[in-house]
């Protein structure tokens, strides 16, 4: 039986009606692919550091600021799907609770093949370049990108929200 | 599945977040609900049947529901 969902400060900030333009399906869908864009090219990026120089200064420069740039723009995603992933059980309805149950289910099996490939990657790298802190990244990344399927599968997905609760 | 909810809403005045404030659940659930792309739990279909107090076979349906003003006037004699 279902309860009914409780008004934590998270879930109210969640819900607050200022962040509605976040939840457009225009809006997701262009995070997902922001976000997408900067893990790829964060891959890519760390890819060329381990083939070229290892560890040096402009792959941290680089790495940084991808990694700044990422907060505000998983908070836009975030904000989107309504914290769904990172909210207590408690504070979800039925409803919610089932969009992220079918997310999480949908992804799991591209989850498990990028852990899989974080791990295989990141020993490659080390195999042919002896470069290890940019092999770890590579790892971390993949099982980071893993990690957000889930919310980049219900932010794409999702139908836009009804309007006008007060009607 | 079919429902009536929105028919009972405008009926009784009722809002989309006074009704889902009733029944425990957040008020886009139950726009979606009538949007058609939601099927509600069993506790939630008789929560909301309690609600309205009919039964619930009155508002939710597995078939399309005739109008509330086509079943009044097939059971006016």
């Amino acid at each position: 039986m279902s309860t009914p969902p409780q008004q934590t400060y998270l879930a109210r900030t969640f819900d607050d009606g200022r962040y509605a333009w976040a939840r457009s399906r225009r809006v997701r869908r262009r995070a997902v692919v922001a976000e997408a864009a900067l893990v790829a090219a964060l891959v890519g990026a760390t890819l060329i550091a381990s083939s070229v120089s290892g560890w040096s200064t402009p792959y941290f420069v680089v790495l940084s600021v991808g990694l700044l740039g990422f907060v505000p723009l998983h908070s836009v995603l975030n904000l989107g799907i309504r914290g769904v992933y990172d909210r207590d059980d408690r504070s979800l309805d039925e409803h919610q609770q089932r969009m992220r149950e079918r997310s999480f289910l949908a992804m799991a099996w591209p989850a498990t093949a990028l852990h899989f490939l974080a791990w295989a990657g990141a020993a490659t790298v080390v195999a042919l370049t002896e470069h290890v802190v940019p092999a770890l990244y590579l790892g971390f990344l993949l099982w980071f990108a893993a990690g957000l399927l889930p919310y980049w599968h219900l932010a794409w997905t999702s139908p836009d929200e009804p309007a006008d609760l007060d009607a | 599945m079919h429902d009536r909810i929105a028919v009972l809403r405008a009926d009784r005045g009722v809002s989309r977040r006074e009704l889902a404030d009733a029944v425990g659940v957040h008020p886009q659930t139950i726009g979606y609900l009538e949007r058609g792309e939601y099927a509600p739990s069993l506790a939630l279909a008789l929560r909301i049947a309690r609600f309205f107090d009919l039964p619930v076979e009155s508002i939710f349906s597995l078939d399309p529901l005739p109008s509330l003003s086509q079943e009044l006037l097939r059971r006016t004699p």
